[in-house]
């Protein structure tokens, strides 16, 4: 591997929490700062979902696997909450966590195929992966209303405890809390997963994997463990979506984007690091809505390509990572 | 008593007969040195035994345990460990955290480690000798630290039996006192050993027996004085026999 | 019924072949995975359909301006891959991959979304045979790919070049010390590459609809073909490249028109569920 100097240990000094506790400031205050304006509320609400899946997809990237295809899942997770929120009735409360675990499933049946592979044959694997649930949720007309897609999926869940009624769905404000609350649950669970002894194995694995084997490490065990991880998580994220925009379609949702954004952010941020991804996607995502859709209404994506090539060649490390290792 | 028994091990490589008919036993407590020039199969006969390869025929016993099918890492939590011929560090971890793994899924694994891993981690720098460098990321070591770290890695897994593939090639002669030193010190903790060692400088020091290989089959077996007066030892290492010149 | 699906795959297998020589190539000389592979397709074929849409080109003449296209780009690549450090083949996929996200946008961007073909009014005929109908477009698909590929033979086993070329295939560091100029092998192998690739897109654009996200399609036509080979064997090429024609064409007789995309990932997957170390295929090193 070519981190080698990279930690992955969150780095305890003080201006880091102090950073920290700014970032998590800024954010629970924005809406107060843009002063509730929709359009901002709403990229920024997508900017924390994207920062989450970004997070999901480099608990497997900790071990090392690169994957091109975690759409397969965030397609699933989609599917799974909308069509159990349309055809059972069930509450998104319910919904969004049936649908993590069916992206679980899915993920199992993702490691029993590829986890035999490493490195460049992975991802390829991977890549090919995704075209099955996709095609699957294409042709099952009278399971999935097929290649038309899904409408009128209600939006995000409510709480009604008493006389207290929090409904998530009913403005963006709510929403937006609600996804960040989502992204700070999951940023805590990444950064207990790297200072623990999974993290330790996660890096011993994808930096030398046959010391690891010889030092009592369970490789294949460990891999499959942060896929399931990622998967269920990546799933989650997709059930948020579906009740984030309320329509879905098989193309949006398995498409390239959902595999290439979280990827993409987790590298150009630096996939060693916790708060790298995550970072990645609050800096880019908000860039492209704000600068480069209006400038080039289509093609605006180029620039997830264009930072991804930039990295690849001049940052391998990520930016947040480069930033970490020249302080 | 008998700790590693190898009962007519094979090991072939698309038709390449990497390993014959290996029958041995190493007793607790015992220092066996494996001897044999390049190619003999060693380092496979040491793949086989921590797992990483099967063999294609035969089994190996383990305090009478047969772990011939079980994966690298079953072997290592119930008591054999090894080092590399070139040593792997985890490059991106400090030395302690090298250390620190082998002690934390060694034997069993929890989800947090406790602080006396640490401190027993410190004691096993302190004994190869490289408790200076502990917070020395492990991927800018010297090769020579680096085999130490190996070392100190390796035991702290807590091994009943412990695999050493070529600590000492290249060693100058004080390093190789130094080493000779070492393995005493892990003798003396308990570890039985096994030790590959091409180039003899260690093992004639430390050894009780010898193993001797030669293209994959056993050529001679004994105290190191017989063994190493064995006309066929002498042949395979002097290249009197013409096949031999092959790697 | 039986005659007309092995045409069907014939055809259609022996232009997956062509799809998929580029890569193949790209792959055995640099041990680079070019993902961009099926973008650049596209791209040659959004060329040849612009020049013969806009400028009313006759269509052979634009095969020409695709190959300077995918040239042009296909040197800009190689370039980037250069500059790669190991492990190669996983950072080659990544890269390449940014690079065709970046391609799709700026098809997205010049050519729109919509949904093109290059319907040429000849080739969709045909001609009757005792109990099977042969379409014009099955033949040109057929005859053009097995001249090109007989032409890429004659290359890479009678040419003292092609010679070069296959001992770097086979074992870069050997071939350079047997003063073989393994760069530039690998800048020849780029450029057939874009040959390759700047003949098959126009064709591509014939039967099959030019989106910009289409190259998604072939790309994985190359990789599974490529896979299916192994590494610098024409022979295996053209065999992987039926068997996925074939398996595709029973698949949509069989199963319908819209589970054809998933044959040639399942093929994949399959290939690599049981030679889990890739086309090398040694494993232990």
């Amino acid at each position: 591997m070519n981190f080698l100097t990279a930690k992955n240990r969150l780095n305890k000094s003080k201006t880091h929490w102090i950073g920290l506790f700014l970032g998590f400031m800024l954010f629970f205050a924005l809406p107060l700062l843009v002063q509730s304006n929709h359009y901002i509320l709403q990229v920024f609400t997508h900017a924390l979902l994207l920062a989450a899946l970004a997070l999901a997809w480099d608990l497997l990237g900790a071990s090392g696997s690169i994957s091109l295809g975690h759409a397969a899942f965030f397609g699933a997770g989609a599917y799974a909450s909308a069509l159990l929120g349309l055809d059972l009735g069930l509450s998104p409360w319910a919904t969004i966590p049936l649908a993590g675990l069916i992206a679980t499933g899915l993920g199992l049946i993702m490691g029993l195929i590829c986890l035999r592979l490493r490195g460049a044959y992975f991802a390829l694997a991977t890549l090919a992966f995704v075209e099955i649930p996709w095609v699957i949720t294409d042709n099952w007309d009278s399971l999935t209303r097929g290649s038309l897609g899904l409408v009128g999926i209600s939006g995000l869940p409510s709480i009604r405890i008493h006389g207290f009624h929090v409904d998530f769905g009913s403005s963006i404000v709510v929403s937006y809390y609600l996804i960040f609350a989502y992204f700070m649950i999951l940023l805590g669970l990444v950064a207990f997963v790297h200072q623990s002894n999974i993290g330790l194995a996660l890096q011993a694995i994808r930096e030398e994997e046959i010391a690891a084997e010889a030092v009592g490490i369970h490789v294949n065990g460990y891999r499959l463990l942060s896929l399931l991880m990622s998967a269920f998580f990546t799933g989650v994220c997709g059930a948020c979506y579906a009740h984030l925009v309320r329509y879905i379609e098989p193309g949006l949702v398995y498409g390239l984007h959902f595999s290439a954004v979280p990827m993409i952010f987790a590298i150009c941020g630096g996939r060693l690091t916790i708060l790298g991804p995550a970072v990645a996607a609050m800096v880019l995502y908000p860039m492209d809505q704000f600068v480069f859709h209006p400038l080039l209404p289509a093609g605006h994506e180029f620039l997830y390509g264009a930072v991804l090539i930039l990295a690849m060649l001049f940052m391998p490390n990520g930016f947040w990572g480069r930033l970490r290792n020249a302080s | 008593m008998i700790l590693l028994r190898l009962k007519s091990l094979n090991k072939t490589f698309n038709h390449f007969c990497a390993l014959t008919d290996i029958d041995f036993s190493v007793g607790e407590g015992e220092i066996v040195g494996l001897v044999g020039p390049n190619g003999a199969g060693k380092t496979t006969l040491f793949n086989l035994i921590s797992g990483r390869y099967k063999p294609s025929s035969g089994n190996i016993l383990f305090k009478d345990i047969d772990i011939t099918h079980l994966k690298p890492h079953a072997i290592c939590r119930l008591g054999i460990s090894r080092t590399f011929q070139s040593s792997r560090p985890f490059p991106g971890m400090s030395v302690l955290q090298n250390v620190m793994v082998g002690h934390v899924f060694g034997k069993r694994s929890s989800l947090h480690s406790r602080p006396e891993n640490k401190q027993a981690a410190k004691e096993l720098l302190d004994i190869v000798g490289i408790a200076h460098k502990a917070d020395a990321p492990a991927g800018r070591l010297t090769l020579s630290e680096q085999r130490r770290l190996d070392l100190a890695r390796a035991l702290a897994t807590r091994p009943k039996l412990l695999l050493l593939d070529e600590v000492a090639a290249g060693f100058s002669p004080v390093l190789v006192k130094q080493a000779v030193e070492l393995i005493n010190r892990v003798r003396k903790r308990g570890v039985t050993l096994l030790i590959i060692d091409h180039f003899l400088n260690l093992s004639l020091k430390v050894s009780d027996r010898l193993l001797a290989l030669d293209h994959g089959e056993k050529i001679a077996e004994g105290p190191p004085h017989v063994v190493m007066r064995n006309p066929e030892v002498l042949r395979a290492y002097l290249g009197l026999r013409h096949e031999s010149e092959r790697d | 019924m039986w005659s007309m699906i092995f045409v069907s795959s014939l055809s259609l297998g022996s232009f997956y072949t062509l799809v998929a020589l580029g890569f193949a190539l790209i792959f055995g000389v640099t041990r680079n995975f070019n993902l961009a592979h099926g973008e650049l397709v596209v791209l040659a074929g959004y060329v040849s359909y612009w020049l013969w849409k806009m400028w009313a080109f006759p269509f052979i003449l634009t095969f020409p301006a695709a190959v300077l296209v995918s040239l042009v780009i296909c040197l800009g690549l190689e370039r980037l891959f250069s500059r790669l450090h190991e492990p190669l083949a996983l950072n080659s996929i990544v890269l390449s991959f940014g690079v065709a996200v970046v391609i799709q946008n700026s098809m997205l961007f010049l050519f729109s979304g919509n949904y093109r073909l290059i319907r040429i009014p000849v080739l969709s005929r045909g001609f009757h045979l005792p109990g099977l109908y042969i379409s014009y477009t099955q033949i040109t698909l057929l005859g053009s790919s097995l001249i090109i590929l007989f032409l890429l033979y004659m290359l890479m086993y009678r040419t003292y070049l092609g010679k070069a070329m296959r001992a770097t295939i086979q074992d870069k560091d050997a071939a350079a010390m047997a003063g073989i100029n393994v760069s530039a092998m690998g800048t020849l192998a780029f450029c057939i590459g874009a040959l390759l690739i700047g003949l098959a897109g126009p064709l591509y654009g014939c039967i099959h609809y030019l989106y910009p996200s289409s190259g998604q399609e072939a790309t994985l036509v190359a990789v599974t073909i490529t896979i299916f080979a192994g590494v610098g064997r024409l022979s295996g090429i053209i065999l992987a490249g039926w068997i996925l024609g074939l398996a595709e064409s029973f698949t949509v007789v069989f199963f319908g028109v819209s589970w054809r995309e998933m044959v040639s990932a399942v093929l994949l997957l399959a290939l690599l569920y049981f030679r889990p170390h890739g086309i090398l295929g040694h494993g232990e090193r």
